[in-house]
Order: structure tokens, then sequence, then C-alpha cells
């Protein structure tokens, strides 16, 4: 029952950002299996918004639609944030471990799962006139998240608002640079088996 | 932003293998080895192949007469008999459907009066000749037989300038009797005569389209040398006229710039007799021809428009040597025909016609010197139909006759956009939905839903209110009982210390 707590609470760390994030480090309200619960439901919906969402809000063609890239999407933003702020952090004398991130940027994605979930339901009840309140509601869950991931990052690390600001916008930076690098070595290694493999290949015929 | 490489596979591959197979299935005319694709463009802004509407039937090439074409202009259909304005052999030209020669002119009033490279030709349901006599820069008026009624010279207004020759190329007349005309070099709009000739004003005035960026920097931050160099931006000039059954006047443009073209310029206008512009715009695109430049880079050019009595009109392109189809609402309806020089395209098409029931189509091409005549085939006959039906008010018979343009094209959405309209107006909301989300047609299923949410409201009013009460009255007969309770042992507790 302990799982069951530790998702409900999710729900008290949504309203309650600075009492949440909090207790969710120094309490241990939360866990990891929790956290990760979030990001998989936020991955399911992603998908399932691209699937069932009504006809008249849906910029999604269903052809192009792959689940391979939204699970990827999310699982690497999720990850590369975390990283990045981990990586930061902890030269910017951060409080937060690298498990406290990855919680707190979990709990802070259930705006995304509460409010896209009737979103799917709302778009098929309502006309093209109504879709002011379905894009009011999209807008309102991004930026409910971002405030929770900006909050989240202050509270677990204890970091005054302007040096939050300073990490926030040095995490983007670095995941950035960890993508590119990514890609670089990516090549790199591509490269290099290319040429081994020609090798062999001259050397075997 | 457009991918015109993916483009050129997307459109031309499937293009050739979906007609060729259609052909092989369909088991048609095995000489119908058509010389151009037809296809339309989805709300994707792909282009889809489609069956054709239009064929190549045969060529009015005139070499039987003493002189044959020489550099045709204009051509104008008027109840089967095809009037061409002959430019450069300086006469017009009346010409069964056929092609046998029936009358010439080639005189004014006097046999020393002869028109000079006459550019544009109209004829009147009265059967009266209009003659844009360009080189002699006058319009005429001839009867049915051919004898001068009236001539009238350059417009007298201060608004045209002294210095620019006036040299009229297309003329039309609308029911009333006002005469409109183009004029070379003259971009103000279209110049309006009265029954007896005497010009009154100009009329749709081709707007002027300059963004705010390119005022800004034209007038506050270049320099008057790179001010000199930059192009004058000049209104665009309407490229021919047609008059439609309801007087209104259909107005080409054919020089629109890159620019214009990606920004959605509208390249047609439909102006009614104030000169407003009153075109449906309602397609998922604007009307300016293809979306993407041709193979060698050319934007369409559009140079002349037919339509017919029930709102389709159709638009020539020289520059690729297109026509295109579009309904009442603006969306495309087809796109066939290309430049080439294999029997069937054009070099350099310069005038539509059409029949009067659109069963067959006539492009003037004025380097071929003459008339390529295309036959409706039997998908085109039924899509039309289904358009006519539409609009006279047959919802029965237009429902059946989309139903056929589904099944000899599964691909069309206006089809779909069609028969959901059709059950919309018969109130079939639910059905309407499927179709309209078929032909993704985000507008009218929007529609559809609106009143199809209403129906199931006022079906299922008691349900949805009994369900309402239930879900508000159990949690507040819960917290009262709840309330109650706690009262109740709070009196208890009072009673018991008393």
């Amino acid at each position: 029952m302990r799982y069951g707590r530790e998702l409900k609470y999710g729900l008290h760390v949504i309203f309650h950002p600075f009492d949440g994030f909090w207790d969710l480090k120094r309490e241990h309200r939360g866990s990891l299996a929790a956290a990760l619960t979030f990001v998989a439901l936020t991955i399911f919906l992603t998908t399932l918004e691209k699937q069932c969402t009504g006809f008249l809000f849906n910029e999604v063609r269903l052809k192009d639609v792959n689940v391979m890239v939204d699970i990827l999407t999310v699982a690497i933003l999720y990850v590369l944030w975390c990283v990045a702020n981990w990586c930061l952090t902890s030269l910017m004398d951060g409080e937060g471990k690298m498990k406290d991130i990855f919680i707190a940027t979990g709990y802070a994605l259930v705006p995304m799962i509460l409010i896209r979930l009737p979103m799917i339901l709302l778009s098929l009840g309502i006309t093209s006139q109504e879709g002011t309140f379905y894009y009011a509601l999209s807008t309102l869950s991004y930026v409910w998240t971002a405030f929770l991931i900006f909050f989240g990052t202050m509270v677990t690390h204890q970091y005054s608002f302007g040096k939050t600001v300073l990490t926030c916008i040095c995490t983007i930076v670095g995941m950035g640079i960890i993508m590119f690098i990514g890609l670089l070595f990516f090549n790199v290694i591509q490269q290099m088996i290319t040429f081994v493999t020609t090798i062999y290949k001259e050397l075997r015929f | 932003m457009r991918t015109e490489k993916n483009f050129l596979i997307r459109k031309l591959l499937p293009a050739c293998l979906i007609s060729a197979s259609i052909f092989a299935a369909a088991g048609m005319d095995a000489r119908a080895e058509v010389p151009y694709e037809t296809y339309c463009y989805n709300y994707y802004s792909e282009t889809v192949a489609q069956p054709h509407v239009y064929l190549y039937d045969s060529t009015l090439s005139f070499g039987g007469l003493e002189a044959g074409l020489k550099n045709p202009q204009d051509m104008f259909i008027k109840d089967g008999y095809i009037f061409i304005a002959d430019t450069d052999n300086s006469r017009i030209l009346k010409v069964t459907a056929d092609g046998r020669p029936v009358m010439e002119i080639a005189y004014a009033s006097s046999e020393s009066d002869r028109l000079s490279k006459p550019q544009g030709v109209f004829v009147t349901d009265e059967g009266e000749i209009y003659v844009a006599d360009s080189g002699n820069g006058r319009i005429l008026k001839f009867n049915p037989a051919g004898k001068l009624l009236l001539a009238f010279g350059r417009p007298v207004t201060d608004l045209i300038d002294e210095s620019v020759q006036y040299i009229p190329q297309k003329v039309v007349v609308d029911k009333d009797g006002r005469i409109y005309a183009t004029a070379y070099g003259i971009n103000m709009g279209l110049l309006e005569f009265d029954t007896e000739g005497v010009f009154q004003s100009f009329m749709g005035a081709a707007q002027v389209s300059v963004s705010p960026f390119e005022y800004i920097w034209k007038n506050y931050f270049s320099t008057k040398e790179q001010r000199a160099r930059m192009a004058t931006i000049v209104p665009t000039e309407y490229s021919n006229i047609f008059v439609d059954k309801d007087n209104f006047i259909y107005a080409t443009i054919g020089n629109l710039s890159t620019a214009d073209m990606m920004n959605g310029a509208d390249a047609i206008r439909r102006l009614n007799p104030t000169g407003k512009d009153i075109l449906r715009r309602l397609g998922h695109y604007p009307i300016n021809g293809d979306q993407y430049r041709s193979e060698d880079g050319k934007w369409s050019s559009f140079t002349d428009v037919a339509a017919t009595d029930y709102g389709c009109y159709f638009i020539l392109d020289k520059a690729n040597g297109k026509v295109f189809g579009y309904d009442y609402d603006g969306n495309s309806l087809f796109v066939f025909g290309r430049n080439g020089y294999r029997e069937g395209n054009v070099q350099n098409a310069v005038a539509i016609g059409i029949n009067d029931d659109a069963s067959k189509l006539y492009i003037l091409d004025y380097k071929l010197n003459s008339i390529l005549v295309y036959k409706i085939t039997e998908y085109g006959e039924h899509l039309l139909s289904a358009l006519r039906l539409n609009d006279i008010g047959d919802s029965e018979g237009s429902i059946n006759e989309w139903r056929e343009v589904l099944r000899l094209n599964g691909n069309s959405e206006f089809a779909y956009t069609g028969l959901g309209k059709n059950f919309l107006a018969e109130g079939e909301y639910k059905k309407a939905m499927e179709y309209f989300k078929s032909g993704n047609n985000k507008k009218y299923y929007s529609k559809a839903l609106y009143y199809r949410r209403k129906e199931l409201m006022e079906k299922n009013f008691g349900k949805i209110m009994l369900v309402l009460a239930v879900l508000i009255l159990i949690p507040l007969t819960l917290h009262y009982v709840k309330k109650i309770r706690k009262w109740a042992g709070k009196v208890k507790c009072a009673m018991e210390e008393n």
C-alpha cells in the first residue's frame, strides 16, 4: 500500500509545490517507482492523445504515428533533463542527489497526466468554436508542469529564485550539449565500424 | 517550406502508376496512353492521382483554310460555335464545333477599315460580337451577321496618362450591356464602359500588397541606389476576364511573383458589379494553381478562365499548360494537362472554353495555331453533374452522383464532403460526421457535430438530467447524513453529560 500512498502523494505535490517537494526529499514520501510510473503514464498519454483526440483537434496524421518515437521523445527528454540538471547542480552546490532529481521531475509531470486525459474526452464533444477551452487546458498543462519543474529544482537543491532561473537555463543548454556530444559519438563510432568492416572485406577478398 | 523534390517523387511516380493501373483495370480505350496526369490536392497538400476528367479528343488545326490561324490570342464559345481572335491575320473567325469556318470578320466599317491584331472576342446571348481591336486601340461591336454597330476608342479620362498607348486586350459584356475591358499596361482595374461605349470608371482594382517589413525597409533603411534598383511595387494586372450567368466577372491574374505565390495571394477574383471580390475560398489552399513549382521551376500563371452555370470554373495555366478545375466553394477538383510535344499536349496555351454542358473543353494554343479538344470522361460527368445537382438543390440526385464518383475514385475528398453536405441537409448528422471526417473537412464536421450533439441532448435529456442529479445528490446526501450523525452524537454526548 506504500506504493499507492506514494502515487497519491503526487496530488499533494502539484497543489502544494513547496511543501510537497520538501517532504518528497526530506520525508521520503515519494519514491522512484512512483516517479517512473508518472513518466510511463505521460508516455502512454502522449500516444493516446495522438490516436484518440477528436477529429477537430487532432493535427496528427494517423499514418505518421510511431509509438517508439513517442516513447523515446518523452523518455529521452526526461533523462536528459535529469542528467544535465544533476551535472550542473553538483557543481553549483545543489543539495539534491541524482535520485532526488529523478523523483522531483517525475512528480512534476502529474498535471500533464491529470489534464490531458479529460482533454481527450473533451475534444470528442466540442465544436471548433468552443476550441478555446481545449487550447486553454492544453496551455495550462504545459505551464503548470514547467512551473512544477522549476519549483521542484528550487526546493530540491535549496536554491534562491535567481539561482534556479540560471540553473534551468543552463540545464537546457546542457541538454543541447549532451545531445550534440551523443550524436558526435555515434557518428564517430559509425565511421570506425565502417572503416573496420571495409578493411575486413578488403583482406578477405 | 515546401519540399519540391519530394513532391516530384510523390506526384509523378504514383500518378503514373495509378493512372496506368486505373486504365488497365477499367479496360478503357487502348489508344489511351494519355500524355498527361490528372490529380488533385488533398488536405495535406499532397498531390493525389485520380481518374482522368477530360481526355484528349482531337485537334482543330484549320489547315484547310486559305490561311490557317496565326498567333490567335482569344477564343469564345457560344451556342456550338467557336469565335477566334486570329490576331496576326487580323480577323475574327466563326467556326463550328468541328472546325468548319462559317464567318470571317476582317473589316470594321468598310473595306479600307481593316481590323488590326485583335486580341479579344466576346459574343452576347443575342449574338452580338464584341472585338478588342488592339492594334487600332478601339473596341468594336458587330451584329450577328458581322455588320459594325458601334466603335469606341481610348477612354476619356485623366486617370490614364497621355503617354500610355491604349491597347485593349480582352473584352466582356454583362447581361445589362455594361462593357468591361482589360488594356495593356493599365493596372488600375478593368475599364468599364456603358452600352454606348462611354467610359464610366475603373472597376475591381487589384490591391497592392506590401508587407510592413517591405514598406519599412524600402522607406527608411535602404539607400537611394538600392531603392532605384528595387522592383517598384505595382498592382497586379488582370490577364483575362469572363462573365458568368449571374453577371459576375471572373478575372485572372497571371503575373504573381514567387513571394506572392508562397503567401497564397489570389490569382483569380470573382467581381460583383461594384467591383468587390466575392469568390468563395473555402478550400484548403489558395486558388493559385499548383502548390509547388513545376519540374522546370515555374509557378502556375493563370491566363484564362471558363465557368459553368453552377459555379464550377476551369482555369488555364499558361506556364505549365495545365487546367485547374475548382468548385463553387473553391475546392480543387482536378488538375490535368501539360506542356509538351506529344499529341494532346499544349505548347503555348492562351485561352480556354467549354461548351454549354461542359462535355467538351477547348484550349487555344497560339504556337500550335490550333484548338485542342478534350472530351469529358464518365468520371468527369459524374463529378460535374453531382456539383450541378447540388447547386439546383436536388440532393437525392447528387447523392447518387457522388456515390458514383466515390466508386471510381475512393480518394476523392470532395466526394466525401459532398455526400456529407447532403446528409447534413437531410438531418442525418452522424452519417454526415463520418463523411466529413473521410473528406478531411473540419469546418463542416464541426457544424455536423454541433447538430448531432444538440440532437443527442434533446433525445436523452431525461437520462442526462437523471445522471447529473444522481451524481450531485448522492455526495450531498452522504455529506448531510454525516453532519446529522455528528450532530446527533454531539447531542447524545451533551445529554449524557447532563
